[in-house]
């Protein structure tokens, strides 16, 4: 395939800036105004970016959002350059420099004062929870600042081409790009300070964050926190599972749906939950061919109505199925998949390969707490949210006062559950520093009641549970 | 349940770990080592891994020294690649009186069989190329000094400790030692009982609070100290580069991390593991003033522990006088890791009564009752 670009498309319109060219090697590499430097090399066809640090194994694109460092390569003579947020200009000049830079030759100074602020309510993390919470909290009175490491806000949103369905739920039949873009807009609309392109690195004491953006070190010192930092990806164990190619569903929706960029021209999808379909849609709809789709469950794992949609397309899903490994040297060629028993044991004599160029991985998620647990909040596992996840009350305090919690990293659940959290937590937090209003209180009790709705029938039941046992009284909170 | 060993070593660092290991070569393997949490989780798994034998005291040189050659044959005995590194330690003077004093301490060193150097700026530059030194007086540098990786000597031990037959419990937290008269009886944890007529404190941080069990008293104060890591880069840097005036030291792994901390004077006393902001800003700024290159470098982690301190920045070591066979290991004021070859050696020799192979009688708790200490100026970080 030598154009991996994707130019026309039955939902999304990529509107491509001016075409320019940087320097790769020693050769001449096309690049859009907006594209970041990953993309273009990987429409290029690169798959090779560099190489792990111990092992030495080829490393290649993999999270698509500056977190896993298998992108690293020098930029204009800087070393471990994350290449997949970094974007590409003109006459830039980069290299690949193995599983180890050589030590900066040049200073490049200290750029001067740390930016050192106060502020009222610091909302981590853009996806609809963050976005929900700082809305309420805004339109309330508050001085809100939500922080996020994407250039693009609305989280997960923005990957969503799917439109969004039930019968309670407001945003039914909008598809989640557009619902992260009115949020987005009402959140302006209502003064929130928006920070894009703003890491959150850590917490201190007493609700102080550090925010890494444009290469520098911020300082907030916050009256009171949102945290609504999502969720991780769960990975796999399988052999060669970490060739050029193995993918989690959410790089492959990066690349394809904000980069306009296919990952391939085969893909073997693992895991038929609703993302797995989803995603497995969504490649078809990008002229990508979905080989197959397997299961290690008895049944598929999503809602009928995706996987109707797949196999309409002719794409079979395999349950009682698993991946046994990938095959390639430098990148993923196939994949060697079996079927399991009822006791989750290979059976014998099923093994069978499968060609494909890439693995894409839809196994589900685990709430992202890291920041949650440096602040002391006191976890609790729970198996029906996805992992460890933060106690919390009914107002989604953490045990820590004036930290609160929302969305996928409370629990993974789904969008819509995410947003009614957001919208639960911005009332609360404050009331907590201000007082109650009529539109708290109504916020509070609509979410509320939105929740148990969203909490019934069978998909509804799992994350009940789990909720019931990780939710606490007021008092435990310190 | 209650169980009965001949010793019970409190604390799974290196320390505690390392008198297990010289208790069990020698044959005594009826040793439980108790730890409240994972091996490591103090001191021992939180250190810059720094080998240094460039000390002002005596009794600090002389263990340092002996260690560093026991150091140099631990791969061997543990069976096990533990990353020491030989690249040398740079310590940089930015005033004349200490420059001074630094002349005297190689000439100490020297005399104690420690091969240091006192060098110019200079020369300093010539080992560390990407250093400023326009405000460097002097340094001094002595090549069998070096680093080592912490985690790897800790399971070594571990391993071969389990090997002989010695007990490793983790997460069991000690909290009371029954004596009677001047005689233990009993160690109590959070998961039962053990007898026992002899305890090892090797508790670091938490040394005063064991010794207190015992109805014993040591001067013990914890004071929190914090580090970090940098991504990794090729070997550029050799040594382990240190200022006692800054309270700053880096080196480089052999895993390419740059691996650095730096003191904070007004630290309260305390129990606190957090990392602070402090930290973070003292210590890119302070490394920058030292490589400016380091501007491009991005810190992936920081972290803290605590430097088990005592009022001459000297380790307690040997029995104490209320209680018999409660033997200390501990205030070594953050360089226990690097003496504790030769601590644990001795130690192990002091509970089976026998000769010592180093008098550690000047680091018994006894000399706190007399005025007149010498105390180990060479403390950094």
């Amino acid at each position: 395939m030598s154009e991996r670009r994707i130019f026309e498309h039955p939902i999304l319109d990529f509107d491509r800036g001016y075409e320019f060219y940087f320097d790769f090697e020693g050769k001449k590499i096309k690049a859009y105004e907006g594209e970041t430097i990953a993309s273009a090399l990987y429409a290029d066809g690169l798959r090779k970016f560099t190489e792990s640090k111990k092992l030495e194994r080829p490393r290649g694109f993999f999270c698509a959002i500056g977190k896993c460092s298998s992108c690293l390569m020098s930029v204009d003579g800087r070393p471990n350059i994350r290449t997949c947020v970094t974007l590409a200009e003109e006459g830039m000049e980069v290299e690949r420099h193995g599983p180890k830079a050589e030590f900066p030759q040049t200073d490049v100074g200290r750029g001067g004062e740390r930016k050192k602020e106060e502020i009222e309510i610091a909302v981590i993390g853009g996806g609809p929870a963050g976005l929900m919470a700082s809305i309420v909290a805004a339109r309330n009175g508050s001085e809100v600042h939500l922080f996020d490491e994407g250039d693009d806000l609305g989280g997960q949103l923005v990957k969503q081409t799917h439109q969004f369905f039930g019968s309670h739920q407001e945003d039914a039949g909008t598809r989640g790009i557009d619902i992260g873009k009115e949020l987005l807009e009402e959140a302006r609309d209502v003064g929130v300070e928006i920070h894009n392109g703003s890491k959150v690195l850590g917490y201190y004491p007493e609700k102080k964050i550090t925010i890494e953006s444009d290469g520098r070190l911020e300082i907030y010192d916050s009256q009171g926190i949102v945290y609504a930092g999502g969720a991780v990806e769960n990975y796999l164990s399988f052999e060669n599972n970490d060739l050029p190619g193995v993918y989690g569903a959410g790089g492959v929706q990066t690349l394809m749906n904000e980069e306009g960029i296919v990952p391939g021209e085969k893909v073997l999808m693992i895991g038929s939950g609703n993302v797995g379909l989803i995603v497995g849609y969504q490649l078809l709809q990008a002229g990508v061919n979905v080989v197959e789709i397997i299961e290690a469950l008895p049944e598929i794992g999503g809602y009928q109505v995706h996987a109707s949609k797949i196999r309409r397309a002719g794409v079979p899903i395999r349950a009682s199925h698993t991946i046994k490994k990938a095959i390639g040297d430098e990148k993923v060629e196939g994949a060697v998949v079996q079927k399991i028993d009822e006791n989750w044991n290979p059976v014998k004599g099923t093994e069978r390969e499968v060609e494909c160029d890439v693995i894409c991985l839809a196994v589900g998620l685990s709430p992202d707490t890291g920041f949650l647990r440096q602040a002391d909040c006191e976890m609790d596992y729970v198996p029906e949210l996805g992992g460890f996840v933060p106690l919390r009350t009914e107002d989604m305090m953490t045990t820590q006062r004036g930290i609160y919690v929302a969305g996928d990293a409370a629990g993974i659940e789904e969008a819509t559950v995410a947003a009614l959290e957001g919208k639960i937590a911005g009332a609360a937090i404050y009331e907590e520093l201000h007082e109650e209003t009529e539109d708290t209180r109504r916020s509070k009790e609509e979410a509320k009641e939105g929740l148990d709705k969203m909490r019934k029938g069978p998909y509804g039941e799992v994350p009940k549970q789990g909720v019931k046992t990780c939710t606490v009284d007021e008092e435990v909170c310190g | 349940m209650t169980e009965k060993y001949e010793a019970v070593i409190i604390g799974g660092g290196v320390n505690g770990l390392g008198t297990a290991y010289h208790l069990g070569k020698k044959g005594f393997t009826d040793v439980l080592v108790l730890d409240k949490s994972y091996l490591g989780y103090g001191a021992s798994g939180r250190n810059g891994g720094g080998i240094r034998q460039q000390w002002t005291s005596e009794d600090n040189i002389k263990l340092a020294r002996e260690s560093r050659k026991m150091f140099e044959r631990l791969d061997d005995e543990l069976e096990e690649d533990l990353e020491f590194y030989q690249g040398g330690y740079l310590v940089l003077s930015f005033h004349e009186e200490e420059a001074a004093e630094f002349k005297e301490n190689v000439k100490l060193q020297n005399k104690l069989g420690v091969d240091s150097k006192f060098l110019s700026p200079e020369e300093a530059k010539e080992i560390v190329p990407e250093l400023d030194i326009s405000d460097v007086v002097a340094a001094t540098f002595n090549q069998s000094d070096g680093t080592i990786y912490p985690f790897k000597v800790i399971h070594g031990y571990a391993d071969r400790v389990r090997e002989i037959g010695i007990d490793i419990k983790e997460h069991t937290e000690v909290t009371d030692i029954v004596t009677q008269g001047d005689e233990i009886k009993k160690v109590k944890t959070s998961e039962g009982n053990i007898k026992t007529d002899t305890v090892i404190n090797a508790a670091g941080g938490w040394s005063s609070k064991v010794a207190e069990m015992a109805g014993a008293e040591i001067p013990n104060v914890p004071v929190r100290h914090e580090i970090m890591v940098t991504e990794p880069y090729k070997r550029f840097l050799d040594p382990m580069v240190i200022s006692f005036e800054h309270g700053i030291y880096f080196s480089q792994s052999e895993h390419g991390n740059i691996v650095g901390g730096i003191g904070n004077p007004d630290e309260e006393p305390g129990l606190n593991q957090k990392g602070s902001l402090w930290f973070l800003k003292n210590f890119s700024d302070t490394l920058l003033d030292f490589i400016p290159r380091f501007s491009g470098v991005h810190m992936i982690r920081q972290w803290a522990g605590f430097y088990d301190t005592t009022p001459d920045a000297q380790p307690i070591l040997g029995s104490v006088p209320e209680i018999e066979r409660f033997y200390q290991v501990n205030g070594f004021s953050g360089h226990g890791f690097m003496v504790s070859p030769m601590v644990d050696k001795v130690t192990a020799e002091l509970i089976l009564g026998e000769q010592p192979s180093m008098d550690i009688e000047r680091l018994r708790v006894e000399r706190f009752e007399d005025m007149d200490l010498e105390e180990e100026g060479g403390v950094v970080g």
